[in-house]
């Protein structure tokens, strides 16, 4: 099995031509006694949509606060374009930030809140109100440049904070959790937009999130973080398909993530139980190991004979619209989630039921296994 | 649907109860009539007899702008509110600058002696003033300063910082940190973010502690008589020195002139942040809203 270890040879040193936008070379924070960033490398490339995903107290926004410059490294440095910046105040760096709270200045109107940047760099009244404009109808604002911020609502002002950062056309622009405060629909739209706003503009994204959704569909690539380290770093689909540890199984999407023994070819789960996992050289049999498959990659019915199978007993079925959950217990505190599209359902009904004996269908391939 | 939609229908027993509540409180009433009454009369007599052209304080002639006249003749009189004005703006502007300066640093200060500083800060509030005016007059004594002009600006000052820093530092913490980190990264410097994003957003309450310190300095008596010098008194201590020879109507000229400024200052307060184009006014901080 071949991770992705981005992380560790991501400095091994790219050629000089494509300085990435973003370098952290041994990046650490320490508050007190509790480190929350863990000597932390990272390299984001020019140009790309990259996230910091991880739960709450990863340490992700503090890393996005030492890039911005509002928070002191305790060690290691940050280069920006190749440029030592570290222990630079925030108006001596080319980034700027969409904050979460959106941050706008509420005694100055629209226009002149995505002004205020242009000004500070030197550029005169009119001319900053000509480019504040231009950002404004960017970003589909252009008629409420005389608006109040507070008369705004919570998408109007997203967007507002979003084109006072670009305005000023910085190296990286860092966003954090600025989807978190909209409704559902709302963000759903603000993804897409955000990540077409993105290729237009071709400036550096930093997106710092909770959602894994939100990772996954915007992102050219991301890093998972969880305890101030970097659990797995590489592309949507590399983070989901072949997750590096167990944690990014689990935090990305839901996993069926179950502890058993590596023998021969199989991961023997409980006495007389066991999955097919195929051979997997380099591993010694007799060695616990966890296996990862998600329940998408699960089948009870439709299975094809090439498939491996395991029997289990049906505890529970959870409709769910557009999809269909079993569980299956395939021995005493091993049960997998079964995860079927509801493609040919017309109506509600129960193709088995509970307590059911029936038998799960997978492909070796799709079984990970982790330490 | 198992779930009945609740009745619409009042039931009798709850519209009685309703009626009784609703019934004029005429208590109530008659407590704030009274206490309007003796809250306001005095201040009507003063109005009143101050247009008097006679020289009695109980005797109402015809209505006269003589002591108006009077004061306006009175260089002493008018160099005493000239004082106090003088006195005033300048506590006003020192102590919102100190008091704005300190209601930052605590706020912000994550400094173990932030707790204590707060508390200290707080002390001046709940002293009793003729302590205070006592205080100052011993200390300024001790180090050999004659009461003046400057003695008075200095405690006026010192003790006004408190009602400032108690208005802002509320404020203050109710500031969006993340505002002043947008304004630094869109280029400002601390300083630049200071005065063009922070203090703006503070506009409304600054303006309520500066008219507050201001009102509270002008007609300040206790301090102001243990730390002025001589000549030429503050209103107030000159009002109190001359119940001594018996009061001059003309007093009640310069009572509704001072009571015409004060008006005067709570329309401006209202007008000032709505010419700005904000909702809410300074006076919304000093009654709470």
């Amino acid at each position: 099995m071949t991770t992705t270890t981005a992380v560790s040879s991501a400095t091994a040193g790219p050629s000089a031509d494509d300085t990435p936008a973003v370098r952290l070379e041994q990046v650490t924070k320490r508050f007190g006694s509790t480190t929350v960033v863990h000597e932390m490398n990272l390299d984001i490339r020019s140009g790309e949509f990259f996230s910091l995903l991880g739960p709450s107290g990863c340490g992700k926004t503090t890393t996005l606060r030492m890039i911005g410059g509002f928070a002191d490294l305790s060690d290691g440095r940050i280069l920006l374009g190749g440029t030592d910046v570290t222990g630079l105040p925030p108006n001596e760096r080319d980034v700027n930030t969409v904050f979460q709270s959106y941050a706008l200045f509420e005694h100055l109107n629209v226009l002149d809140n995505v002004a205020f940047g242009l000004r500070r760099k030197g550029a005169d009244k009119k001319e900053a109100r000509r480019r504040a404009a231009e950002a404004l109808d960017l970003v589909q604002l252009g008629e409420r440049a005389k608006a109040r911020t507070r008369e705004l609502s919570g998408g109007q002002k997203q967007r507002v904070a979003l084109a006072r950062a670009l305005v000023n056309r910085p190296r990286v622009l860092l966003l954090d959790e600025p989807l978190a405060a909209l409704d559902l629909k709302l963000r759903r739209q603000m993804q897409i937009e955000l990540k077409q706003l993105q290729r237009e503009v071709g400036i550096t994204f930093v997106f710092v999130t909770h959602d894994q959704d939100e990772a996954l569909t915007m992102s050219d690539r991301l890093a998972v973080m969880h305890d101030g380290r970097i659990e797995h770093c590489g592309t949507p689909e590399e983070v989901y398909e072949r997750p590096a540890t167990a944690f990014t199984a689990n935090f990305i999407g839901t996993s069926n993530l179950m502890a058993g023994r590596y023998q021969d070819g199989a991961v023997v789960l409980a006495p007389g139980v066991s999955l097919a996992v195929g051979k997997r050289p380099g591993r010694a049999d007799g060695t616990e190991v966890s296996v990862s498959i998600r329940p998408e990659k699960l089948w009870l019915s439709d299975h094809e004979p090439s498939m491996a199978t395991c029997p289990g007993v049906l505890k529970e079925t959870i409709y769910a619209g557009a999809t269909t959950s079993y569980l299956v217990e395939l021995a005493p505190d091993r049960t997998v989630t079964v995860l079927e599209q509801n493609t040919d359902r017309s109506r509600r009904e129960e193709r088995w039921a509970n307590g059911e004996k029936l038998t799960v269908g997978f492909r070796p391939e799709h079984c990970l296994l982790l330490d | 649907m198992t779930l009945a939609p609740p009745s619409t229908r009042p039931r009798p027993a709850f519209s009685l109860r309703r009626r009784k509540v609703e019934r004029r409180p005429r208590t109530a009433i008659a407590v704030t009539a009274l206490f309007f009454v003796f809250l306001y009369l005095p201040i009507g007599v003063v109005t009143l007899f101050s247009f008097n052209s006679k020289k009695s304080l109980t005797d109402f002639g015809t209505p006269s702008l003589r002591w108006y006249k009077a004061f306006w003749d009175d260089p002493d009189l008018t160099g005493s509110v000239v004082t106090s004005l003088q006195v005033s703006t300048v506590a006003m502007i020192g102590s919102v600058v100190l008091g704005a300066a300190l209601a930052l640093g605590l706020v912000r200060a994550r400094s173990r002696f932030g707790s204590l500083a707060n508390l200290v800060m707080l002390v001046p509030l709940v002293t009793p003033e003729i302590v205070t005016g006592v205080g100052s007059l011993l200390l300024f004594r001790g180090l050999e300063l004659t009461p003046s002009m400057g003695t008075l600006l200095v405690a006026e000052t010192t003790f006004s910082i408190s009602y400032v820093t108690v208005i802002l530092r509320s404020r203050v913490s109710a500031l969006n940190p993340e505002v002043e980190e947008a304004a630094m990264d869109l280029g400002a410097s601390r300083l630049q973010a200071l005065r063009l994003v922070t203090l703006p957003a503070l506009f409304p309450a600054l303006l309520a502690s500066a008219m507050l310190v201001f009102a509270l300095v002008f007609d300040d008596f206790v301090l102001a008589y243990f730390t002025s010098g001589v000549s030429p008194q503050p209103i107030s201590v000159r009002i109190y020195s001359e119940i001594r020879f018996g009061i001059q109507p003309s007093i009640n000229a310069v009572g509704t002139l001072m009571l015409l400024g004060s008006i005067t200052l709570i329309a401006l307060a209202l007008a000032v942040p709505r010419l700005f184009g904000r909702k809410g006014s300074g006076l919304d901080l000093l009654s709470g809203g």
